[in-house]
């Protein structure tokens, strides 16, 4: 099999139906799976009894902005903290994650001289469904 | 069509030219001092956000701060003053970074007290 290489390049995202791509200079959907070890007589056993999902992305600040980013996500987390955002993560054509997760409060702020930046880490409510076409 | 002269270094010349200097766009034949000249660094374009649907990018820019080198005190204080105008006019949007130290550069006969200010900023082709 020739060698494939997919890069950010070919990511395209999606949250609450909003393209994020302008603003997103990196984005990861990141499990941290439970499992459970047991020290057995015949040794250690393990069980794996739960998943935990994490959307984490990094942005370019565009606060004042019309149709501005994270105004959006201010007003998600203040009005609606408990109702997950759907977002869609294409990492490259044909794979696309599709899930929920729940709004976070952007950090508002930044060091000078630099862009304002920012990183979210918002947990997703379920397991994100992987459609591969 | 954005474009990057209409969209950023435009608006960035424009703004440079409440300071007390000559403005250049790009780099001019005869530098008339004081002046501000407008060039990119190196890398001249950075890709460093997601997705192709549009094209998006880091632009790094250099402006050029010179003034006549006449007296050393007195060339260095112009400077200074240009360079502290200079980053008063920058305008929103673009990250201001360093000022590199002064040093002599000879134009034509005159040799001209030059120093390099580190700009970007990010631009999306629409």
């Amino acid at each position: 099999m020739a060698t494939t290489i997919v890069t950010g390049r070919d990511i395209s995202f999606t949250l609450a139906t909003t393209n994020y791509e302008a603003q997103t200079t990196a984005v990861t959907l990141v499990n941290a799976p439970v499992i459970s070890t047991y020290q057995t007589l015949d040794g250690k056993a393990y069980k794996h009894i739960d998943d935990q999902w994490t959307l984490n992305i990094d942005l370019l600040a565009d606060w004042g902005v019309a149709s501005s980013l994270f105004e959006a996500m201010w007003t998600a987390f203040t009005s609606a903290p408990n109702t997950a955002l759907a977002f869609t993560l294409v990492t490259a054509t044909g794979a696309s994650f599709a899930g929920t997760a729940f709004p976070v409060a952007p950090t508002a702020g930044g060091a000078a001289p630099d862009a304002q930046t920012d990183s979210w880490s918002m947990l997703c409510a379920t397991t994100p469904v992987l459609t591969i076409s | 069509m954005s474009s990057i002269l209409d969209d950023v270094r435009d608006p960035l010349r424009t703004a440079l030219l409440g300071v007390a200097a000559s403005v250049y766009a790009s780099v001019p034949e005869a530098v008339i001092p004081p002046a501000c000249v407008i060039l990119y660094d190196s890398p001249m374009m950075e890709s460093t956000l997601i997705g192709k649907a549009a094209v998006k990018v880091k632009l790094n820019f250099i402006v050029t701060a010179a003034v006549a080198y006449n007296s050393n005190s007195g060339s260095l204080d112009n400077l200074e003053k240009l360079i502290i105008e200079i980053l008063g006019a920058i305008p929103s949007g673009y990250v201001v970074g360093d000022v590199q130290r002064p040093s002599i550069t000879s134009v034509g006969a005159s040799n001209l007290l030059v120093a390099d200010i580190s700009i970007s900023t990010y631009y999306t082709q629409t």
